[in-house]
């Protein structure tokens, strides 16, 4: 064997993937087409944001890199959705693209274990049986061995990107698409779809009038993801928000026909919660302007983002539109908008630890399993890339669950219901999302980060060391009385904060801010937890019931034949999860649990 | 959220008797530690943790809250395993009036047991061996009952309007949640759509779940019971059908007057509804003025009725009903009857129930129609046709109520949305119980089609 791991692809998947694998002791390989373009932001310049905020804070908390990364190259900070409540509160950073770029490289080349090559995967070594991947052939005829391999293609796989009449086989704009691979993953067997997503002009900065637009700074003080980076000192840029109008629209409407996606060119689907400026003008008529944000791409660079008009028109066309807008009058383009079609692997076909169910020791993340967003794929990238190396060590892979992560709810929604859109996380999709807030990733997670092997003692000490002071903050509450009521009992009045208390109970000063700020919220909705919790209960039982993956469906009696097929096509490792699968019936629930606890008795499998 | 789960670890409790007045009930409990969890709610508690299995203890039954007595009952406790289910159980006999049941009912729920679904005792003694797993017959029964509570099959059994109610209430809730969840999903400065808080909606959603509420009329029938009057003319059977429907039950006859041209009044139960049932003068014209008093009372008796059983002699040939009787039996209250089919020689009228009040052939069909019919809710309330039956029903749509209520204090109080948001799951929890779940994917649906949104 040439290497333990193989890891295809550099981007945010790629990069988790090969940082955990190297870092739990593994020799890895990264094959990437491009060494210039590890860890791209290929759309927005912009890490976090709602739920995927709380994903970055996650990942930090198993033991992964990308919020050491933002931490390292923000150029502002928000913390999003303050007034809305803190279970859906969320950090959002905008990143400066060539240092992000460029850190993401330094920290590859760094690691101890990682191997870097540029060239282009273009199939598998499979052994005899074509069950198990050995290894990966690349363009330039190289025929590398490993243990396991972990696919991160992003929209490079068959990729093509769209501007008008314009086709061009690309993965990003003046990228070359990976091609062969998924022809090679045809082949073998898998159930390949293809899906579209978009992005808009770049402009230059210089070009544009700044006086005609809103203001958007960010906040005044700079937070990090990591729970290791307490204060950030970085320099901090603006955004800037215009609005399109009727003559914008006006001029999209006329050309609809240089559209590829309204000419019927694009096949793949694309992403409703993220549309296109055509299709918001299309789908909703009596809206007479839509948001653009003016969003800086770095410090080094005049590139200006234009958040809110993703688009695949014809360049003219494009040109027209943005120039029609109040800001934008002198805009030069930079890079033209474009949407990008790519081929997807239907995540039905994986396993809850991401790797497939047809091949042996394959595994795949990121937006080849049909995501969009960089914390999404990031996520997928390091569970990938963990499972990997445990499934080399021989042990059981980890799979988080729905109430303890988001990470759980988005690889789970993947591989038990599928996805036909690009898949983004909403704070939604999540029953627990109570329990899920940004601040308590690393209680959450950090003990599981500690036992994979990617969090060290002195990781899981500082956990400990806060775990300890909240309970101080908590005793301290319980016990205080002010007035006639205990301190705890004050602040769970709404109108009550923790600041008040302070007045009251001077100690509290002594603690950080943010532990104060975490006591109360876990004091004022302990009680809305509990509810949510009994809402989301009778799903944690069911969970807890394992179906062995040799579980035998065809000798069943009384299951129905859509139950079946389906619980046999996806496997699933727990009741719970069998019971979210389309298709699978309650009575199908029913029987194999009586199925399941009747082989229990028995003493069988 | 709302697929049930096959759990066998929590408490389960049902009422075990029919539900109605009898001079006894029998509440069965199920589940590990069902005897520890009920003795706190015991006036004996301390004997009823010590007590050998398979034994009865008397006591009184305690709410935790107001520490006062809900009835005087007798417990038989049976220990893990020997019981029924399997697994450790009680159960409690006490006295059978409704009211006290429910509020037995009430102790219990607030010790955290829970009503149990058609089925789940039978379930658990499966699932706990105590019944013979390899007759895959009967575990198919138990389990196609048990999915019918818990998901929408339940609901083929609702009445088409009922469903579709509930299914308008859903849509609304969902509006408002979708509303708020939009807020929660995407940033203040990204949606520049009006995003008042839905109050109206959630508003107009608790308004028709308290209407529907409202239409709740089997306490009523329970409580109060419901009157029956046998009608038609003379000779019909109606007396043989009178007997016949007291012999099935212990009944109580008094007879108010001994003439047949007044009424005789009985009260009975069927199926666990208190029944006065009257035996009636014959519809006719008359001169006689004794019978002319007969009729008028009659009259006056399937004015206040809840049913009418107008019985017909279906061997004479060539029958006619008379004017009076034919407005009658257009009514909706009305069932009629053609009696005699023994007799052969049968007209059997359309839409009518064929019965040999002799032979009883027929019987069990009208009886379960006429328990149909007096379950449906009593004519004698607003004339809406929606209304709820089962005690399920009401327990699901107080949930959604109470939740909708929190929804619009939480607002008050100016909470933020992601707890409002948990009031408002909680009640499509509720509903969609009852008709059908409600899915994430089906909330982000509604965003992203009535919503401009995303950058």
């Amino acid at each position: 064997m040439d290497y333990d791991a193989i890891v295809i692809g550099a981007g945010h998947a790629g990069i988790e993937a090969s940082l955990a694998l190297a870092r739990l002791g593994n020799t890895t390989l990264v094959v990437t087409q491009n060494l210039d373009a590890i860890g791209r932001l290929s759309c927005n310049p912009a890490v976090g944001g709602l739920a995927k905020g709380n994903i970055v804070r996650e990942i930090d908390a198993l033991g992964g890199e990308m919020a050491h990364l933002i931490d390292s190259t923000m150029i502002q900070f928000r913390i999003l959705n303050r007034r809305r409540g803190p279970a859906v509160q969320a950090p959002r950073a905008q990143a400066d693209k060539f240092s992000y770029h460029r850190l993401a490289k330094e920290t590859l080349e760094a690691q101890k274990n990682l191997y870097l090559f540029q060239d282009t995967v273009v199939d598998l070594l499979l052994n005899k049986e074509g069950n198990k991947v050995e290894g990966v052939i690349t363009q330039r005829g190289h025929k590398i061995s490993s243990k396991v391999v972990v696919m991160t293609t992003g929209t490079f796989m068959e990729g093509k990107i769209f501007i008008g009449s314009f086709v061009s086989a690309s993965g990003r704009i003046g990228e070359p698409a990976a091609i062969g691979l998924g022809s090679s993953l045809r082949r073998i067997g898998f159930e390949v779809g293809r899906l579209k997503t978009g992005t808009p002009a770049r402009v230059r900065k210089s070009s544009l009038n700044f006086d005609a637009m809103t203001e958007q700074p960010g906040d005044e003080v700079m937070l990090g993801f990591s729970f290791r980076d307490k204060k950030i000192e970085r320099p901090t840029l603006s955004c800037w928000v215009t609005y399109t109008n009727e003559k914008t629209h006006k001029i999209i409407e006329d050309n609809m026909d240089t559209s590829p996606l309204y000419g019927g060119l694009i096949v793949g689907q694309g992403p409703r919660y993220c549309p296109s400026i055509e299709d918001k003008v299309v789908r909703f008529p009596d809206r007479l302007r839509h948001q653009i944000f003016v969003e800086p791409e770095g410090l080094g660079t005049e590139e200006m983002y234009l958040n809110g008009i993703s688009t695949s028109l014809a360049e003219d066309v494009q040109e027209a539109f943005i120039h029609s807008v109040r800001g934008l009058e002198e805009a030069q383009i930079m890079r033209p908008g474009y949407a990008v079609e790519y081929d997807y692997l239907n995540p039905l076909q994986l396993y809850p630890s991401l790797e497939t169910k047809k091949l042996a020791n394959f595994y795949v993340s990121g937006q080849t399993n049909g995501t969009s967003g960089y914390e999404e794929a990031a996520t997928q990238g390091l569970i990938a890339g963990i499972n990997a190396s445990l499934k080399l060590q021989n042990r059981e892979p980890l799979i988080l669950s729905r109430s303890d992560s988001y990470t759980g709810v988005l690889i789970d929604d993947l591989v038990t219901k599928g996805t036909n859109e690009p898949y983004r996380m909403f704070t939604s999709r999540a029953e627990h999302r109570l329990n899920m807030r940004h601040d308590t990733a690393d209680l959450r997670l950090t003990p599981i980060g500690y036992d994979v092997g990617l969090k060290s003692e002195q990781d899981l000490e500082t956990l400990k060391q806060k775990v300890e002071k909240l309970d101080v903050i908590k005793e301290l509450l319980n016990k205080t009385k002010i007035g006639s009521k205990k301190a705890s009992d004050v602040l769970r009045q709404p109108d009550v904060s923790i600041d008040d208390l302070i007045v009251e109970i001077p100690s509290l000063g002594e603690f950080e801010r943010s532990l104060l700020n975490q006591s109360e919220l876990d004091l004022k909705y302990s009680g809305y937890v509990e509810r949510q919790n009994r809402q989301a209960q009778k799903l944690n039982k069911m969970e807890k019931i394992v179906i062995p993956s040799s579980f035998d469906y065809s000798g069943i009696v009384g299951l129905s034949t859509e139950g079946k097929q389906k619980l046999t096509a996806i496997k699933p490792h727990s009741v719970g999860q069998a019971s979210r699968i389309s298709g699978v019936r309650n009575s199908d629930i029913a029987i194999l649990m009586v199925h399941l606890s009747r082989g229990k008795k028995d003493g069988g499998a | 959220m709302s697929r049930y789960t096959y759990d066998n670890n929590d408490i389960i409790y049902a009422l075990a008797s029919a539900w109605g007045n009898s001079p006894i009930a029998v509440i069965r409990v199920s589940g590990d530690g069902s005897i520890k969890k009920f003795s706190e709610l015991f006036s004996a508690s301390e004997t009823l943790l010590k007590a050998f299995s398979h034994t009865i203890h008397y006591g009184k039954i305690i709410d935790p809250d107001s520490k006062e007595a809900v009835d005087e009952i007798l417990v038989a406790i049976f220990r893990d395993g020997r019981s029924y289910t399997g697994q450790e159980s009680l159960e409690i006999n006490c006295h059978g009036n409704i009211i006290g049941i429910e509020a037995i009912f009430k102790v219990l729920e607030k010790q955290g047991f829970r009503s149990a679904y058609p089925g789940e005792f039978t379930f658990r003694a499966f699932m706990n061996g105590k019944v013979d797993l390899t007759q895959a017959e009967a575990v198919m029964e138990i389990v196609n009952s048990q999915s019918e509570i818990a998901h929408s099959l339940a609901l083929k059994r609702l009445e088409g309007n009922l469903f579709n109610l509930i299914n308008e209430i859903k849509i609304k809730v969902v509006d408002a949640l979708a509303v708020i969840e939009l807020q929660l999903d995407y940033e203040e400065d990204e949606i520049i759509d009006e995003t008042h808080f839905p109050k109206e909606a959630i508003e107009g959603a608790l308004k028709r779940v308290e209407s529907l509420l409202d239409t709740y009329t089997i306490g009523r029938l329970y409580s109060e019971g419901c009157r029956v009057v046998l009608a038609g003319s003379t000779n019909t059977g109606k007396s043989t059908l009178f007997n016949l429907l007291l012999k099935e039950e212990r009944s109580i006859v008094s007879e108010i007057h001994g003439t047949t041209r007044d009424y005789i009044e009985a009260k009975t139960h069927l199926e666990g509804i208190p029944i006065s049932l009257y035996d009636t003068a014959g519809l006719r014209d008359s001169k006689d003025s004794i019978e002319q008093e007969g009729i008028r009372r009659t009259r006056g008796l399937i004015k206040e009725s809840d049913l009418v059983l107008l019985v017909v002699d279906s061997s004479i040939d060539g029958y006619k009903l008379s004017p009076e009787e034919q407005i009658l039996a257009k009514e909706e209250k009305t069932i009629v009857v053609c009696n005699k089919t023994d007799l052969g020689n049968v007209a059997v009228l359309e839409g009518s129930y064929p019965l040999s009040a002799k032979t009883a052939e027929g019987f069990k069909t009208l009886k379960e129609e006429i328990v149909k019919r007096l379950q449906k809710g009593s004519p004698k309330t607003d004339g809406s046709t929606v209304v709820i039956e089962s005690a399920r029903q009401k327990k699901e749509l107080n949930r959604a109520c109470e939740a909708l209520k929190h929804s619009l204090e939480y607002f008050k109080e100016t909470l933020p949305l992601d707890i409002i948001a948990v009031e408002l799951n909680e009640a499509l929890d509720a509903l969609g119980s009852l008709s059908g779940e409600v899915t994430s994917e089906d909330i982000l649906e509604n965003i992203f089609s009535n919503f401009c949104v995303g950058k």
